[in-house]
């Protein structure tokens, strides 16, 4: 069951499977080591539309709503909540 | 022979150039502090070699500025000394291997080793440099520890044949031995993760940057008036008696008299308002201004170091959405209240023109540099509270509308944000009270020539009847729109050379309070000094630059106006 990293609940733990996005995007995205096969973790978000704060090897990340939601992610765990 | 330090953005390579090459350059807790290369030279037993700091990148194929600045560096390289993160090894031995590929000499210093022994990371860094095949040095360039090795195994730098191809293979092998070389411990949460939700959390994120804002305004306030006050009292003490004797030398008047004195007051010198160059032209930037440039350096360089300022992006970044700029915009912002030059310079790290331009024109319209809010406050708060609240709730909004207007008319992109948030760092005294001092060092030699030639100025003009001529010039404008005396005029003229002399010459015209806000609103956002005023022609070109005046002198004269009307309505 695939879902945006939008989608994804605070704390909720997903594999990266794709980035629908620019390839230029997608290039900084990895650089950073935000890329397919790693596990992402979802730490937080902002109201009013504010960016989503992501985890990935410890290390975390901002990342603006538009791009969170092109980030497509698999939860390991169904019934993640 | 041409080192280059070269890494993923706040890794230490500046930390470490500095090491390296004694030089000094600002190094800062978060992406993007270096947006150009810097160079330095590195005497070594039988060579002096050239070593250059380059931007961050995180591969050689670049995706914004900074990023192209490392890649067409790598050309000109002859050694590249490339920095690691070691706590975050497999995207950082990701451009190790596009290096590698490059077949150019490399070293890997593994920096932050500090923080791996913190959070109980085991790294083989022998069995690193085995499998890489180059020399492989573990450093904390903040303590200095691991330099002298790396100084003496640069001449060791080879190139390593362990990669023949580019891909996505290169990422699977980043990772293989990333986890072959590194031993992870799980760790339980500590205070300082805690610490790190708190300040982005969605509700308390907002309150707690309120906190910090108000908080370090406050300490900018109190604390540079009190290093204000006793800077008066040397200057009372010591400075007057020989001034005045000085004065006596003189003969008490005449043209050199008033340029190297300025005019006594009731037979006395008075600093603020004598105008002379070895009096006001002193006192003004020692007295006055550097107590409050050092007091904002010192907040500023602890939430730099600490590694704040990316998250007080993140949690502005909704607002600044608004205004057609991202959070991280907020950085340019914020070194543009320490002075206006190095903020419009970090603007850099901003990726498309839009960007660019709205950060410029904001710092240039509503972000009053230090020199000139010391300034103005010391005019403004002997008369109390109101003063200052209306003038910074004046530039409070003219942010909000001019920005929201930008973002509104000029066309391009405004990306979304994406940034590292670095792990919270203790601040090592030693590089911050070295990055305050470059910073005060920087103002002393940038500024102390310019405020001497303003008082300079001033007086030829006073003595040729210029000012005389300005005040009957502008009048209309002066008097008619903002309600001012006539004389304020040359205080405007004067403000493009330095804004501090500037709100100096408002002092002796004995203004009422309502006229004192008019003239310090309007002294902040019209033209930015002439320094400024290069950097800004540098950074955004002629015809940005023809906009963004276009755009001040409709603001100031708006607001000028209107603040005015309003005031005199309500009977201020």
């Amino acid at each position: 069951m695939y879902k945006s990293l939008i989608e994804l609940n605070v704390k909720e733990e997903a594999e990266i499977v794709s980035f629908n996005g620019s390839s230029l995007m997608n290039r900084r995205l990895e650089g950073m080591g935000i890329r397919q096969g790693k596990m992402i973790s979802r730490i937080s978000s902002q109201y009013i539309r504010g960016p989503v704060i992501v985890s990935v090897d410890g290390h975390q990340a901002a990342m603006g709503r538009g791009m969170a939601m092109k980030l497509i992610v698999k939860p390991v765990t169904s019934n993640g909540v | 022979m041409r080192v280059l330090l070269l890494g993923n953005p706040n890794v230490g390579k500046s930390a470490i150039f500095s090491r390296l090459t004694g030089s000094h350059v600002v190094v800062s807790n978060y992406a993007g502090t270096t947006v150009e290369y810097t160079r330095g030279a590195l005497r070594t037993e039988d060579a002096e070699l050239e070593v250059i700091d380059v931007p961050g990148t995180f591969a050689l194929e670049p995706t914004n500025r900074a990023e192209a600045v490392a890649s067409e560096m790598i050309a000109d390289g002859d050694v590249v000394v490339n920095v690691l993160d070691a706590t975050n090894l497999e995207r950082g031995l990701y451009l190790t291997l596009q290096l590698l590929l490059t077949g150019k000499p490399v070293v890997v210093a593994l920096n932050m080793w500090d923080e791996v022994q913190k959070s109980g990371i085991v790294i083989n860094s022998g069995r690193l440099e085995e499998k890489l095949g180059v020399p492989v040095i573990a450093t904390c360039a903040l303590t200095g520890e691991g330099i002298p090795l790396l100084k003496k195994r640069l001449p060791e730098a080879r190139s390593s044949s362990l990669v023949s191809e580019n891909g996505a293979s290169l990422w699977q092998k980043a990772a293989d031995i990333s986890s072959d070389v590194q031993q992870k411990a799980g760790r339980s949460a500590t205070v300082r993760d805690k610490l790190d939700h708190a300040t982005v959390h969605p509700v308390y994120g907002p309150f707690f940057a309120l906190f910090v804002l108000l908080l370090s305004f406050a300490f900018v306030a109190y604390f540079g008036d009190f290093l204000h006050e006793i800077l008066e009292d040397v200057f009372e003490l010591v400075w007057l008696p020989a001034a005045m004797w000085m004065s006596g030398l003189l003969g008490g008047g005449g043209l050199v008299h008033d340029i190297l004195i300025g005019g006594l007051i009731d037979g006395q010198i008075h600093f603020e308002e004598s105008f002379g160059l070895l009096t006001t032209g002193f006192y003004i930037p020692l007295a006055v201004v550097l107590p409050y440039i050092f007091s904002f350096y010192l907040v500023l360089s602890v939430l730099e170091d600490v590694g704040y300022l990316p998250r007080l992006g993140v949690v502005v970044d909704a607002f600044m959405q608004r205004l057609g700029i991202h959070g991280l915009s907020i950085v340019p912002l914020m070194l543009g209240i320490g002075c206006n030059v190095p903020g419009v310079m970090a603007g850099r790290m901003l990726e498309t023109r839009k960007e660019r331009f709205i950060v410029a024109t904001l710092i240039a319209i509503v972000v009053p540099c230090m020199a000139q809010q010391a300034m103005v406050i010391g005019l403004l708060g002997q008369a109390g509270i109101a003063g200052l609240a209306i003038v910074y709730g004046t530039l409070f909004l003219l942010w909000i509308v001019t920005g929201l207007i930008m973002n509104f008319f000029i066309k391009g992109e405004s990306p979304e944000m994406l940034i590292d948030l670095p792990a919270y760092r203790k601040p090592y005294w030693e590089s911050l009270w070295k990055k305050i001092y470059m910073r005060m060092n920087g103002f002393i030699r940038g500024a102390l020539p310019y405020v001497l030639l303003g008082v300079f100025v001033v007086n030829i003009f006073y003595t040729l009847g210029i000012i005389d001529y300005i005040s009957r010039a502008f009048a209309p404008v002066i008097t008619g729109l903002f309600g001012l005396p006539g004389e304020a005029g040359a205080a405007l003229i004067i403000g493009f050379l330095r804004k501090d002399v500037a709100v100096g010459m408002l002092a002796p015209l004995g203004m009422e309070l309502n006229q004192l806000i008019v003239a310090s609103v309007v002294l902040m956002v019209y033209f930015p000094c002439i320094a400024t005023f290069v950097v800004l022609f540098k950074e955004i070109g002629l015809r940005d630059l023809l906009k963004l005046t276009a755009i001040m002198i409709f603001v100031v004269v708006v607001t000028g106006g209107g603040l005015h009307l309003l005031l005199q309505h309500t009977g201020f």
